[in-house]
């Protein structure tokens, strides 16, 4: 379907060049002299990539239908990431370049959103928080009473993030996955 | 479309209001004359680039139809003609067919000031002087801590310095030329031959079947210089535009380029300025060329300021004026990203 660009709102699919991009921010701008424009910033579905991309409001944007299609996320090797349709059992593989470091803090068994076009999985939805197991932390050193001071900890993921002082082996954590950060601590 | 309350916003607006009374402060040091303007009015001057909102009038059975006005240009180049000296006007300009962003709004505050006997650049300097002055009001605690006081207790409020950290004893200059040069790589030669530009324009991956220079033009400036401008420590002052972009300002020697600069701190531009064109005849020929573009464009075909052009040919002095949008001026200089965090009420989808 073709829209006119002074249309495009965040979280639409497009076709820009050849490839499929996800709208992230989309802003309109009159600058006063030629015609009106939609300043965009627009999310590569296969690289991961950023780009921002000044649409002429007058331009027509191919908006493709992009189904988001609640999969179980199976395991990962060192190129894909496996999912599984519950309700076809069909199995799909997204490449690892385009979740841009999400895998990171995905728990196999963990049920997510995956975008689909045409039967093709194209990427994963990233999730707004998620809950992890501390399985390393080092004690804090006494004495270092910093406000916001953090430390390392490693997850049951493996990966390693920045958490504050009181956080022990054991803990939940509650982290935002696109950015890696420390959002809170389960409560027990 | 719905009211939208904002009280948290009560200090930024506190802050854009002491900012308003600063620049008044400044111009009306400076010997300008504030004149207050009706915002409605029953002819415009044809203006592509923008769209205007229209409205009736109406008594005992009869009708006139009246337009919000988008500048203030039209009512202060007439008293420019009748001998009214340096002057300017802050207050409020619509604009129709304008989403509401992060810079925009449909109906917003312009501050617009001429001066008589004075070339854009000349504006230039004053604008600087401007800048300065309203940094400097800004840092001084005590006059800062007052406005604080009438939107907080005491004992809740934090002290907060504002401000621009960039040095503002000089601008950045820019020509427009040499700024695509240097951020686009488009060549003097390509940017002002239509042709040339538009094939430069499609190998640089934009799609330019069905658009004009002028469209390409924008989303290239929009895309590719913009972003650079006012972010190498200076404000930037970018001019000298192609004449397609510059309905009423006076062309320089070259025939190419108007004598038109913008300013920019951040990459947010804040204010453009011309050299005002005198030429009646020459106003009249572009009038035209603008009623033709605004009918190309479905745009609404609003009544001609006739009288404007009579003005002209009484005579407009030599003089430059300024029109600069007063909420993105505040917001830059309060490190805000956004017009909205200065406002405690609005309308919205």
């Amino acid at each position: 379907m073709k829209i006119n660009a002074g249309n495009l709102k965040k979280g639409d699919f497009i076709r820009y060049q050849n490839d499929i991009w996800q709208v992230q921010k989309a802003e309109f701008y009159a600058p006063g002299k030629g015609s009106a424009l939609m300043k965009t910033k627009i999310w590569n579905v296969k690289s991961g990539k950023n780009i921002d991309v000044t649409f002429k409001s007058g331009e027509e944007v191919e908006v493709v239908d992009v189904e988001s299609r609640l999969m179980v996320f199976l395991y990962k090797d060192n190129e894909n990431l496996y999912f599984m349709d519950e309700k076809t059992f069909n199995q799909y593989s997204i490449p690892l370049s385009a979740v841009s470091g999400l895998e990171k803090y995905l728990k196999e068994g963990e049920k997510l959103y995956v975008y689909v076009y045409n039967e093709f999985p194209l990427s994963v939805r990233p999730p707004l928080s998620v809950r992890l197991k501390v399985v390393a932390a080092e004690e804090a050193v006494k004495g270092d009473t910093v406000s916001g001071a953090k430390k390392p900890v490693t997850l049951e993921t493996g990966v390693v993030i920045m958490a504050p002082l009181f956080i022990k082996a054991g803990d939940i954590v509650i982290v935002n996955p696109e950015t890696g950060e420390y959002v809170g601590r389960e409560g027990k | 479309m719905k009211i939208n309350v904002y009280p948290l916003n009560l200090e930024n607006h506190c802050y854009y209001l002491f900012i308003v009374k600063i620049i008044e402060d400044f111009l009306q040091k400076k010997g300008y004359l504030k004149i207050d303007l009706p915002v409605l009015s029953s002819a415009l001057i044809p203006e592509s680039y923008l769209e205007v909102f229209e409205t009736k009038w109406q008594y005992f059975g009869k009708e006139k139809r009246l337009y919000l006005t988008p500048s203030p240009e039209l009512f202060l180049k007439r008293l420019l003609v009748y001998g009214i000296g340096d002057c300017y006007y802050l207050g409020k300009s619509f604009r129709n067919n304008e989403l509401p962003s992060s810079l925009h709004s449909f109906e917003f505050i312009i501050l617009e000031f001429y001066k008589v006997n004075a070339s854009y650049m000349d504006i230039a300097d004053e604008v600087l002087e401007m800048l300065r002055y309203i940094n400097k009001k800004l840092k001084r605690k005590d006059l800062v801590s007052s406005i604080l006081d009438k939107c907080h207790k005491k004992e809740d409020r934090q002290e907060k310095i504002f401000g621009l950290e960039i040095n503002l004893n000089k601008w950045e200059k820019i020509s427009v030329t040499e700024a695509f040069e240097r951020y686009a790589s488009i060549f003097e030669k390509e940017l002002f031959d239509h042709r040339l530009f538009l094939k430069k324009a499609e190998k640089k991956g934009y799609r330019v079947d069905g658009f004009s220079y002028e469209e390409i033009w924008s989303q290239i400036y929009t895309q590719e210089i913009e972003p650079n401008l006012g972010k190498n420590g200076y404000p930037t002052l970018i001019y000298d535009y192609p004449k397609e972009f510059a309905a009423l300002a006076k062309l320089n020697p070259d025939g190419k380029t108007a004598q038109r600069f913008e300013f920019y701190i951040n990459g947010v531009e804040l204010g453009d300025c011309y050299t005002e064109l005198s030429d009646w005849q020459e106003q009249e020929k572009r009038f035209y060329q603008e009623v033709l573009r605004r009918k190309k464009q479905k745009k609404i075909i609003h009544s001609i300021d006739k009288g404007f052009i009579e003005a002209l040919k009484y005579g407009l002095p030599y003089c430059s004026g300024i029109a600069i949008g007063v909420e993105r001026l505040a917001m830059v200089f309060l490190g805000l990203d956004s017009i909205k965090k200065l406002k405690v009420l609005d309308i919205s989808l």
